[in-house]
């Protein structure tokens, strides 16, 4: 229970992880309704900040310009129209 | 008869002239189809073979510099179909076809390589499916070698931001087809290898003839493939296209666009996995909320709580029953009681001091009206008595004697003047007599004197 703070970076893949454990647990259903609703609402967390990591993501294409032999830079690479 | 010419007599060597010139003259420009048998290329370049039919053969030769314009090699029993011209060596007698083209019969050339160099490096092991690596699940960096412009790179970076983000594409820009592309393709897969962020290339290519995907059934691509730090994905042309550098990729795709969907899979699944979660979550709280009226519903259903409220009935109804008989005993013990009370009040009251009283109250009017009724009879004898006794007393009263003339001198405090001494002369004196008083004042005090009685 680390991630307390939505600005923080997570880890995609651990959110979802700890979502899917809270998941499995609710559906257990052997939780006190109260225990149920403290899990529900971590997970309502989580899920938030998987959907922002999500949106805030884009897809980055750069070139590779040859320099000189073996040698490479990089350079933001948009399609031609 | 007329003299028969003698015949004209030939030697070998005009022969074999004679049939050189003609054979070459009139087969100077010929297309031939035969199998090849009994190849062997020599180290000088040229190549040595015969053509054969069912029937027949003849000897070829195919001299270097048109073998070397060969994408393909030549070997026994392909069916082929060459261009060339007859020559006779006139040593022999012998005569070969030279042949300055030759194609495989059926397929192209190029197809031929094709199947040739699959063939050698399927030999080599190079297509085997343990040289398969996995690709990264969730990569972060995603090579790509293909052409800058075109439809491929258009399609595969659409389907990367489809398949979303958190990745990043290193382009390494090629020429994908014509003069010197395989060199370029071969040394883009080696230098994206290189750098040590690429976890994955991709090599793509849009549609085109087999002539267009020729680079990358170049045997330089396919070893550039197979010697790879990191796993290749390749999706080159449509469907139905295959090259060699398909067989030797971890992964061949149809199309770029398949490509890059197989390389952002990972993700893809993970963000459907996600938006699977985030709804499950939501449907599992959901549930358990019905679940738990459900439970509350049930419940109230349940054979223990119809038992229990069975039970409560009955109890209620027994709680009735032994009030209505608590009532009942209550009021017949009630009923006795007020009986009893009753009844002593009925024997109390016969011993009740007020009916004493009463009677006592009676005795004493009796005993009254006859107290009274003897007072009054003694009243009346007493009263009798004492008129007599007046009559008798009034003769002996002072006030008689006044009648007869005498008088009595009071004092004015009403004393009775006895003496002299009582009263000193000029004292007012009161003088009573019968019918009335008289004021008076001593005028003088004589003694002795009196009344003669």
């Amino acid at each position: 229970m680390a991630n307390k703070n939505t600005a923080e970076k997570i880890d995609f893949e651990q959110a979802l992880s700890e979502l899917e454990r809270i998941v499995k647990q609710l559906e257990a259903g052997n939780l006190s309704l109260e225990k149920s609703l403290e899990l529900f609402e971590r997970g309502v967390k989580l899920a938030r900040m998987c959907k922002e990591k999500l949106s805030e993501a884009e897809l980055k294409v750069n070139k590779l310009i040859k320099e000189r032999e073996g040698e490479f830079t990089e350079a933001p690479f948009t399609e031609e129209d | 008869m007329a003299a028969i010419p003698a015949p004209k007599i030939l030697s070998v060597s005009q022969v074999n002239r004679l049939v050189a010139g003609m054979l070459e003259e009139y087969f100077s420009d010929i297309w031939i189809m035969g199998e090849v048998s009994n190849f062997k290329a020599y180290p000088s370049g040229h190549l040595y073979f015969a053509l054969k039919d069912e029937e027949s053969q003849i000897q070829a030769v195919c001299f270097r510099d048109s073998a070397r314009k060969l994408k393909w090699k030549l070997e026994d029993g392909l069916l082929v179909i060459g261009h060339g011209r007859l020559e006779v060596y006139v040593p022999n007698g012998k005569y070969q076809i030279i042949l300055d083209t030759i194609e495989p019969k059926g397929l192209g050339a190029l197809q031929k390589a094709f199947e040739q160099l699959k063939k050698k490096l399927e030999q080599e092991g190079l297509f085997r499916q343990e040289r398969k690596r996995p690709l990264p699940k969730l990569p972060k960096v995603i090579g790509i070698v293909t052409s800058p412009v075109g439809a491929a790179i258009h399609d595969m970076l659409k389907t990367l931001r489809l398949h979303k983000a958190h990745l990043k594409v290193l382009l390494y820009p090629v020429q994908v087809q014509g003069e010197g592309a395989a060199e370029q393709i071969a040394g883009a897969i080696a230098g994206l290898g290189r750098r040590e962020d690429v976890e994955v290339i991709i090599v793509g290519r849009g549609g085109g003839s087999f002539e267009d995907l020729w680079p990358f059934n170049e045997e330089i691509v396919a070893r550039a493939i197979a010697a790879s730090r990191v796993p290749v994905v390749t999706g080159i042309g449509h469907e139905v296209d295959f090259t060699i550098a398909d067989f030797v990729a971890d992964i061949r795709a149809a199309t770029p666009t398949a490509a890059a969907q197989i390389v952002a899979q990972g993700w893809h699944e993970l963000e459907e996995r996600f938006r699977e979660v985030s709804s499950d979550l939501l449907n599992v709280m959901q549930e358990r909320l019905f679940q738990e009226e459900q439970k509350v519903e049930e419940l109230s259903r349940h054979r223990a709580f119809e038992l229990v409220s069975r039970r409560i009935s009955e109890i209620s109804h027994q709680a009735e029953m032994q009030r209505a008989e608590m009532v009942n005993s209550i009021r017949s013990r009630l009923s006795g009681v007020t009986a009893t009370v009753n009844s002593l009040t009925v024997r109390l009251s016969r011993q009740s001091p007020v009916a004493k009283i009463k009677g006592w109250q009676i005795q004493l009017g009796s005993l009254n009206s006859r107290m009274e009724r003897s007072m009054t009879a003694r009243r009346s004898g007493l009263s009798a008595r004492l008129e007599g006794l007046a009559g008798s007393l009034n003769a002996l009263s002072p006030l008689s004697s006044l009648a007869r003339g005498y008088s009595i001198c009071l004092k004015p405090d009403g004393r009775v003047v006895k003496s002299l001494s009582q009263v000193d002369v000029g004292e007012p004196v009161m003088v009573r007599v019968e019918d009335g008083k008289l004021g008076c004042e001593v005028k003088e005090k004589i003694k002795g004197g009196g009344n003669g009685k």
